[in-house]
């Protein structure tokens, strides 16, 4: 949603607290003991910092500065080839009562 | 420190087993797992009677489980994602209580879409949150994809890893007290080996064949972290991941 409605994905509090959390002994840790190295936290600093300019002046600048590094978060998530397919809708026998999914039983 | 040697399992339509079992007697009888769960087709004590109050742990594990739904940030993240998918879950309906083979912890039943926790072998809190947890990352695979539980081996893999990344079953803690100690990227390790022994617990294949496929969909299933959106290492992780989730309309809005 662009234009005037516009706010940042997320509360400025919430990119704080992500960096502190991110500069955790006890996350450093579990980083490390996944995947062998430490993160970058700098971003979430970074985007805090925009988050709290942007909400002083609506700047653009800072807009564009969130939208980049929040996109850029999102493909890192999506940087995978699923080995299913997703469905559209949900499985048709989820609702189902329960002695209807065992045919067997007469 | 042998009853730490849990497994979550999974497992199929038992329909599909009719095999000729005179035959070759080679060629092992696959069963998806069914006989570890024999509380499926019957209990041994009739619904709501005296024998089974006081000789099973039914009510303990009805009264653990309650209170996993009610505030582990794990399962409550899992829940709010399947409703959204379409796939509200009742607890009535959609979990179920059994005694189950020895060393077997919980497992999810694709054929009748229900969790099935061993009311026998999960006996702590801590453990019944990491339970519930495993197998409703199935549950929720169930749900939003089309997953072939029975025949595709690469989208069994797929759920195991991505369970035994995301559920917690590989924490630091939870490795140390399994007595295997390891630090970088040991996590990955216990992935993989996790995903393996729940694979070969259910399925009559060799080793060498579930290695092949767990290394094959291992890159991709290990960094789906769909619905958390990171692996939860701590419940903090798990606060944050379930925060983002309630978050989820505005973010999409604004990206």
């Amino acid at each position: 949603m662009e234009g005037s409605n516009w706010r940042p994905p997320r509360e400025c509090d919430v990119y704080l607290s992500e960096f502190k959390h991110c500069k955790s002994l006890w996350n450093r840790f579990h980083e490390y003991y996944t995947y062998g190295k430490a993160s970058d936290c700098q971003q979430w600093k970074e985007d805090y910092n925009s988050c709290k300019e942007w909400e002083k002046n609506h700047s653009s600048h800072f807009k564009e500065s969130l939208q980049k590094s929040e996109r850029k978060r999102v493909a890192e998530e999506r940087k995978f080839s699923p080995v299913w397919e997703l469905r559209q809708t949900p499985p048709a026998d989820w609702h189902l009562p329960l002695n209807q999914d065992k045919p067997q039983d007469s | 420190a042998a009853r730490e040697e849990n497994k979550e399992n999974l497992f199929t339509n038992k329909q599909a087993s009719d095999e000729n079992k005179a035959a070759d007697s080679e060629r092992k009888v696959e069963d998806y797992g069914y006989g570890l769960y024999p509380g499926r087709a019957r209990s041994k004590y009739k619904e709501g009677s005296i024998g089974e109050s006081l000789f099973t742990f039914k009510h303990k594990c009805h009264i653990m489980l309650q209170f996993t739904l009610d505030t582990s940030p794990y399962a409550k993240l899992l829940l709010g994602a399947m409703r959204n998918s379409g796939c509200t879950v009742y607890k009535d309906r959609h979990f179920s209580c059994e005694d189950c083979d020895g060393t077997v912890s919980g497992g999810f039943d694709a054929a009748t879409s229900q969790i099935v926790l061993c009311q026998n072998n999960i006996h702590q809190q801590a453990h019944m949150n990491r339970v519930v947890t495993h197998e409703l990352i199935h549950a929720f695979d169930h749900c939003r994809a089309r997953v072939d539980w029975f025949s595709n081996f690469r989208h069994l893999a797929c759920s195991e890893i991505r369970a035994a990344n995301l559920s917690g079953d590989c924490s630091f803690i939870n490795e140390i007290s399994r007595f295997n100690f390891g630090l970088k990227e040991h996590h990955q390790e216990c992935v993989r080996s996790r995903a393996l022994r729940s694979i070969l617990a259910v399925r009559k294949v060799s080793r060498e064949e579930a290695e092949r496929v767990v290394d094959e969909v291992f890159d991709s299933c290990f960094n789906d972290h769909a619905p958390f959106g990171r692996i939860p290492h701590s419940k903090k992780d798990a606060k944050f991941a379930h925060r983002d989730f309630e978050n989820r309309d505005r973010y999409h809005a604004n990206l």
